[in-house]
């Protein structure tokens, strides 16, 4: 059952009416969202012409507000995320129901590049990563949220951070023959695990990378994802790539890649609006904006349009590999500065 | 080296800090300065010409404020105003540490300026972060002290110091120790911070604590007042809240429309729709994080319950209808973020009114009313009253202080 099925057309007319029910339910269950819509003048019974139409929240909302849409006994888990610095974390409840429904579509997603079986995998992390169950960081969360879709796992990194060559040859070795999975960030698979199989002629021609995390930290080495996927290609055997793109506000709910690279795909039940900076209105392709992300999974929080703080372009739309709209993400806005009175030297002033 | 400083003005080596405050211990080549001393008084006028030149001025509207509020009349003036009763004179108080905002780049001029004018020896730290319009400042300030007379360079250079040092626990705790005064400026974490650093037993702290403000329009005098001084208050108003992103402690967070509800529903709108257009004449951009900052602290606010109503008009104008006139939001919401409310007379205020709330910018109302107003907030918040347009323009009495008087001390003398 593949989810990335639906063209543009069919996303509006089969997703409009689903989010703008979950927009009522919202507003029936989280008065701090009611708050939010009612002074803005949104009427209780207000249509929407299309999926473009819906009220965004800002994603840092969820740093500075409690937002859910279930009473405090349901909450079954309460998801935390550091993200950017400086803006506290991000506060995300799920009930039991939201919980299951995020982990068996972001399968469903992967399901797709992944096939139908958990494959043997390659983590490129270290398994200190996980090992503290109470306080997980953003990175931790993500790699056991992906444990999830392989068995036999490997890590990359020992217990000291370093690459441990002689546990991924042992790996490659045994499973290296077979389409295998190999999870990681962005940043550390090109520098733990692009770097090393380069250096020892590791062949990972049978892998399905699937990783995220942003480009800024490798934008110093002048890699981006073509240079990325060129690379791997040359010095590895490594052609299927699939870089995606999510947050923790939408739990569940991944852009990913699609095989000829390059692009993210919406899953059908998501969507992604790239509007104006000044007019807010959607941008056409090609003209890059502000990215959002829709989606139906957020039932038991108000997060189902967010406005990101990240910049994208639509590359096209169905067009691509898979039908409906299929973008790019260009990077972060930067933070807004004050320059005020109060702020002399920040931390200590001495 | 975590004890040295870098000089800044006048421009020279980095020095020792046990270096830098016995050399500003020092007696100056041609004799103490006095309040009023001319040799500063010569030394400032020459500094503020060189603000006031048109290519400067133009780069740094505010530099040109600077420049205008030490020209050479209205410093004699603000000296004038010294009053220093009979049987008493009026003395330096000696050694002078600033530690200015980092963020608002002129201050450090004003404290220092009118601290030299009083006849005080200054050392001034100037953040390392400084941008432009502080650049500007050391380079003008350099630039006249090698056009004044060689007499007067060489007292200035003895005397007055700006330096820039990395945080260090011994530099800030040796300028603490040797001030006779210190001036803290940059708000409460500030204070906190530098309080850490004994003073001398004599000594004292001058602070400038987080502040807020708000903005005050009579319905009456809106209606009253000619299309011509609408524009003006909306331009004023812009000056007041823009130049710094709204973050200065001066800009008006809240605006208040005085008088009946219908009155100031029509006035405020009215006002709003000219504001708007200032933006556009004044080609304001608003940057999309900071438009997505203003959001992010409008619907924070709706979430709150302090706000019942958002309008925006472009990214630029953001109006935040308050449920509750008698709670209003006093941190920075982002630029060109306003709350509004309408209350009947200037008494529904007073009860709203806090230690911290510094300056009412203020629109329509006479002398008398806004007298009377300050008479009935009896000091329990509020320093200054001025009229739209005058909110950031810096004046010798600040927060309350009148700061040559606190940059001095009395000696009475009896035969």
């Amino acid at each position: 059952m593949s989810v990335f099925t639906r063209s543009q057309a069919d996303r509006e007319a089969l997703l409009l009416p689903e989010l703008a029910a979950l927009t009522a339910h919202h507003r029936a269950s989280s008065e701090g969202y009611e708050r939010i819509l009612s002074s803005l003048g949104i009427a209780p019974d207000a249509s929407f012409a299309s999926i473009a139409d819906l009220p965004w929240l800002p994603v840092r909302m969820f740093k500075t507000h409690d937002l859910k849409s279930v009473p405090d006994s349901e909450v079954f888990k309460t998801l935390t995320s550091s993200g950017t610095t400086g803006a506290g974390a991000s506060r995300i409840y799920l009930d039991k129901e939201a919980a299951g429904a995020q982990t068996k579509q972001l399968g469903a997603t992967l399901q797709e590049v992944l096939g139908g079986e958990r494959l043997p995998m390659l983590m490129v992390d270290t398994i200190g990563i996980i090992k503290n169950r109470r306080s997980f960081s953003a990175r931790g969360a993500g790699v056991l949220g992906m444990a999830n879709f392989g068995r036999k796992h490997t890590y990359v990194l020992d217990e000291n951070d370093k690459p441990d060559v002689e546990a991924v040859k042992k790996f490659l070795a045994e499973y290296g023959g077979k389409p295998f999975l190999i999870f990681g960030f962005t940043f550390m698979v090109w520098q733990y695990l692009y770097e090393v199989a380069r250096e020892n002629k590791l062949d990972l021609s049978n892998g399905i990378l699937v990783h995220s995390g942003g480009w800024k930290k490798l934008i110093d080495r002048a890699v981006d994802n073509t240079e990325f996927r060129r690379r791997f290609k040359e010095d590895t055997g490594l052609t299927r790539i699939h870089n995606y793109y999510g947050m923790i506000e939408q739990i569940g709910t991944v852009f990913l890649e699609g095989p000829s690279g390059n692009s993210l795909y919406c899953p059908d039940f998501a969507d992604v609006v790239i509007r104006n900076p000044e007019t807010w209105a959607e941008q056409p392709v090609g003209e890059p904006g502000v990215i959002e992300v829709v989606s139906t999974l957020p039932r038991s929080y108000p997060g189902h349009v967010l406005l990101t703080e990240d910049l994208g372009v639509y590359n096209g739309i169905d067009d691509g590999d898979w039908p409906g709209k299929h973008f790019s993400v260009l990077g972060r806005l930067p933070k807004a500065e004050a320059r005020g009175c109060s702020d002399t030297f920040s931390g200590a002033a001495a | 080296m975590s004890t040295s400083l870098t000089q800044r003005f006048p421009a020279a080596p980095d020095v020792p800090v046990s270096d830098l405050v016995s050399e500003l211990r020092a007696e100056p080549p041609g004799g103490r300065l006095r309040v009023g001393d001319p040799r500063v008084v010569e030394f400032v006028t020459k500094f503020a010409r060189k603000l006031l030149a048109p290519a400067t001025a133009r780069r740094f509207p505010e530099l040109a404020s600077l420049g205008f509020f030490l020209r050479k009349g209205e410093i004699a003036k603000a000296l004038s105003t010294l009053d220093t009763p009979a049987g008493s004179l009026r003395f330096p108080r000696g050694l002078v540490f600033h530690v200015p905002p980092a963020n608002v780049d002129t201050i450090f001029v004003y404290s220092w300026a009118l601290s030299a004018l009083a006849g005080n020896h200054n050392v001034v730290r100037v953040s390392s972060r400084s941008a432009g319009a502080a650049e500007a400042v050391l380079e003008a300030l350099n630039a006249a002290l090698s056009e004044v007379d060689p007499d007067t360079a060489a007292a200035i250079t003895a005397t007055q110091r700006m330096v820039t040092y990395d945080r260090s626990d011994e530099v800030s705790g040796a300028l603490s120790l040797a001030a006779d005064l210190r001036v803290i400026w940059g708000g409460d974490s500030s204070v906190a911070a530098l309080r850490q650093y004994p003073l001398a037993p004599h000594a004292r702290d001058l602070t400038f604590p987080d502040r807020s403000s708000f903005a005050v329009a009579s319905v009456a005098g809106w209606q009253r007042a000619s299309e011509t001084e609408r524009r003006a208050a909306a331009e004023g108003f812009y000056n007041d809240s823009y130049w710094f992103d709204q973050a200065a402690c001066s800009s008006p967070r809240a605006v208040f429309w005085v008088g009946d509800d219908e009155g100031a529903r029509v006035a405020g709108q009215e006002f709003r729709t000219l504001l708007a257009q200032v933006l556009v004449t004044k080609q304001h951009v608003t940057e999309p994080a900071m438009a997505v900052q203003k959001r992010v602290s409008a619907y924070g606010a709706a979430v709150d319950g302090l706000v019942k109503e958002i309008a925006f008009e472009g990214n630029g104008l953001a109006t935040l209808e308050l449920t509750d006139s008698a709670v209003m939001p006093r941190e920075w919401l982002g630029a060109g973020t306003f709350a509004n409310a309408c209350v009947a007379s200037l008494s529904d205020l007073v009860p709203v009114v806090l230690r911290k709330d510094q300056t009412v910018g203020q629109f329509g109302f006479t002398t008398e009313e806004l007298t009377a107003f300050a008479h009935e907030l009896a000091g329990r918040g509020v320093d200054r009253i001025v009229p739209f347009g005058s909110a950031l323009t810096f004046s010798a009495v600040w927060d309350g202080y009148d700061l040559l008087a606190e940059f001095s001390r009395l000696v009475t003398v009896q035969a």
